[in-house]
C-alpha cells in the first residue's frame, strides 16, 4: 500500500486548479447546509403567531364618551385612550410649546385626522405610579388632565407634563387607526 | 492580539498548545476505516440533540396533562417547531444507531480486551446513560403509552423503597404525580450534559491505551476530509428520516393524549428501548424486572473477563460469527417485544433472551479459549 501522503502530493502537482475548485465547492456547500440547518433553530426562538396576535390587539374606541378615557393593559402597561371635548382642544391647541417643561405641540400628541383622541401610557414619568383622571370625577389637577397620587405631578389632557417632580410628557405607545372607531397597537 | 498578550495568555491558559497537540499537528494512523468516524458522529449528534432539546425546553410545559398540549403547540404553533421536534426524535434514533453500532464493533473486533476494558466499560456507561435519558424523553411526551409506562416504572421503583433508601422516590418524586414530569425534565437535561463528560472520559481513556501508529498522517486534511464523507452520508440518512419518518420506531398509540382511566392495548417503548424492555419482563414482578435489566448489563460489563483468548490475539472467525448472531438475536428480541404480548412472542422472547446469556456465559469463553489454541 502506497503512502497516503505521497498520493496527496502527486494529486496536487497533477491538477491544482481542479483540487482548489472542489475544495471551494465542498466548503461552500457545507456552509450553506450549516446555515440552512441553523435557520429553524433560530426561527423557533421567535415569538409564535399566537403570541404575536396577543401583542397586536385591536381596540374599539367608538364607545368612549367625550371627557372620559378608556383603560386597557397592553404588554403589561396601562394604556389610556381619551376622547377630548371641544373645550379641552381649544384650551390646549394654541399653547406655545416652548413655555412647557417638555415642549410638544398639539399635533405632536395626536394622530392627524383623529385629533380628538389622545393615546398615552398611563404611568407617571417621574415615579412610575398609575395616573388618576380617566373619569371626570377623578382628581385631574388644575389642567383637567391627569394627576399622580404618589408624587403630585400633573398633566394636561394631551398627556404633557405641566407641573410636579415629573419632567417628561407621557409616553405614546405604537398604534395606528384602522378606522374612525378602531385602533391597533403594535 | 498584541505580541505581549499572546505569551501572557498562553502561559496561563495553554489553549494554542492544546489545539496544536489535539488538532492542528496531531498525527494519526494512515489507514482509516469509515467506522473510525463513529466517535465524531456520536459527539456531533449529541451536540445536535442538546441544541434541539434546548429549543424544545423553551416551549415544553413539564406538568401532567399540559405537557401533551405543549407538545401540540410545539408541533403546530412554534415556528419550525415540528422540524425541531423531528430533529430531536430522529437525532435520538441516530444516536442509538451509532452507539449500538459502536458497541457491536467493539465486540466483534475484541476492542474490549486488555487494555481496553475501561474504554469498553465507559462505552457501556454511556449506553446506560442515553438509555435512561431516552426513557425520560419518552416519558416526557406524556402520551397514552408513555404515561402508563411511567406509572409502571415508578410502581416498580416503589418496590425498592426499603433498599437502599427511597431511591425511586428521590428520582421520580414518589409514584408518578403532579411533580414527576418536572423532575424528569430536569434529569433529562442534566444527564445529557453528564453524558458529554462520559464521552470525554472515553476519549482520554482511549488516548491513554492507543498504540503509536508506525505510519501516520496529519488530522487535517486527511481525517477531516475523510470524516466529512462519513458525515455527509450520515446527514443524508438523517435528513431522509427527519422528513419522511421522524417518529420511526415509536409506538403510534403514544401520539394520543394520556388517559388515566384507559390502558393502551400495547405498551411498548421506542425501538431503542425494546431490548431493555424485553429483559425487564424476564422475571415476573417489579423486582424481577430490575434484576433482569441488571443481569443483561452485568454480562456485558463482564465480557473482558469472559473472553479467554490470550493477549494480542485477534478474534477468530467463529467468534465473529457468534457476535453477528448475537446482534441478530438482540434485534429479533426487539421485534418480538414491539409486537406485543402473545404466546408465540413470549416463547420467542424466552429463546432470544436465553441465547443472549448463553452467548456471553458459555459460548464466549468456549469459543475464545478454543480459537486461541
Amino acid at each position: 500500500m502506497a503512502n497516503a501522503a505521497v498520493h496527496a502530493v502527486d494529486d496536487e502537482v497533477e491538477a491544482p486548479a481542479k483540487r482548489d475548485f472542489l475544495k471551494i465547492l465542498t466548503v461552500s456547500a457545507g456552509a450553506v447546509a450549516l446555515g440552512a440547518t441553523a435557520w429553524p433553530f433560530i426561527n423557533a426562538l421567535n415569538p409564535t403567531a399566537a403570541e404575536l396576535a396577543v401583542s397586536n390587539p385591536i381596540i374599539d374606541v367608538g364607545a368612549i364618551a367625550p371627557n372620559t378615557a378608556m383603560r386597557i393593559v397592553w404588554l403589561g402597561q396601562p394604556i389610556y385612550i381619551r376622547k377630548l371635548t371641544p373645550q379641552q382642544i381649544a384650551d390646549n391647541e394654541y399653547i406655545v410649546p416652548d413655555t412647557l417643561p417638555d415642549p410638544a405641540s398639539y399635533t405632536d400628541r395626536v394622530k392627524p385626522g383623529y385629533e380628538s383622541f389622545v393615546v398615552v401610557v398611563g404611568l407617571n414619568t417621574g415615579i412610575s405610579c398609575e395616573l388618576l383622571g380617566n373619569s371626570p370625577t377623578d382628581p385631574r389637577g388644575p389642567f383637567d388632565g391627569w394627576s399622580c397620587p404618589c408624587d403630585g405631578s400633573v398633566y394636561d389632557p394631551l398627556g404633557r407634563v405641566r407641573g410636579g417632580p415629573a419632567r417628561k410628557n407621557l409616553a405614546i405607545p405604537r398604534f395606528t387607526f384602522l378606522s374612525d372607531t378602531q385602533i391597533q397597537f403594535g | 492580539m498584541s505580541d505581549q498578550t499572546k505569551p501572557w495568555l498562553e502561559s496561563r491558559l495553554p489553549l494554542a498548545a492544546s489545539f496544536r497537540a489535539h488538532v492542528s499537528e496531531r498525527q494519526l494512523a494512515h489507514n482509516r476505516p469509515y467506522l473510525a468516524a463513529l466517535g465524531t458522529l456520536i459527539v456531533g449528534t449529541l451536540i445536535f440533540l442538546a441544541l434541539s432539546g434546548f429549543v424544545l425546553s423553551l416551549y415544553y410545559v413539564a406538568v401532567e396533562g399540559d405537557a401533551y398540549n405543549s407538545i401540540q403547540v410545539i408541533m403546530r404553533g412554534v415556528n419550525d417547531g415540528w422540524l425541531i421536534r423531528g430533529f430531536h426524535a430522529t437525532g435520538t434514533t441516530m444516536l442509538f444507531g451509532l452507539v449500538y453500532l459502536s458497541i457491536f464493533r467493539a465486540l466483534i473486533t475484541g476492542a474490549y480486551r486488555v487494555p481496553g476494558e475501561l474504554v469498553w466499560m465507559l462505552k457501556l456507561i454511556f449506553l446506560l446513560m442515553i438509555l435512561l435519558i431516552g426513557y425520560l424523553g419518552y416519558a416526557l411526551e406524556d402520551g397514552a403509552v408513555s404515561y402508563w409506562s411511567l406509572h409502571q416504572v415508578t410502581l416498580a421503583g416503589a418496590q425498592l423503597s426499603s433498599f437502599p433508601g427511597n431511591i425511586s422516590n428521590w428520582f421520580f418524586g414518589g409514584p408518578a404525580g403532579q411533580g414527576t414530569l418536572a423532575r424528569l425534565a430536569v434529569m433529562h437535561g442534566l444527564l445529557a450534559f453528564m453524558a458529554f463528560g462520559v464521552l470525554a472520559l472515553h476519549y482520554y481513556a482511549k488516548q491513554a491505551i492507543a498504540v503509536a501508529p508506525k505510519r501516520t498522517v496529519s488530522l487535517h486534511p486527511y481525517y477531516t476530509s475523510h470524516h466529512f464523507v462519513a458525515a455527509a452520508v450520515f446527514v443524508l440518512l438523517f435528513a431522509v428520516l427527519v422528513f419522511y419518518a421522524p417518529h420511526l420506531g415509536e409506538n403510534p398509540l403514544n401520539a394520543v393524549a394520556a388517559n388515566p382511566l384507559v390502558v393502551p392495548t400495547v405498551v411498548t417503548p421506542p425501538w431503542y428501548l425494546l431490548p431493555v424492555s424485553a429483559f425487564s419482563t424476564m422475571f415476573p414482578g417489579a423486582k424481577g424486572g430490575i434484576i433482569g435489566v441488571i443481569a443483561a448489563f452485568a454480562v456485558l460489563f463482564a465480557v473482558p473477563w469472559l473472553d479467554r483468548s490470550p493477549k494480542d490475539a485477534s478474534p477468530g472467525l467463529f467468534y465473529k460469527f457468534l457476535v453477528v448472531v448475537l446482534g441478530l438475536d438482540v434485534f429479533a428480541l426487539g421485534c418480538t417485544t414491539a409486537d406485543g404480548p402473545s404466546l408465540i412472542n413470549s416463547i420467542l422472547t424466552t429463546v432470544f433472551i436465553g441465547w443472549y446469556f448463553l452467548h456471553f456465559l458459555v459460548l464466549t469463553p468456549l469459543a475464545t479459549a478454543r480459537e486461541s489454541k
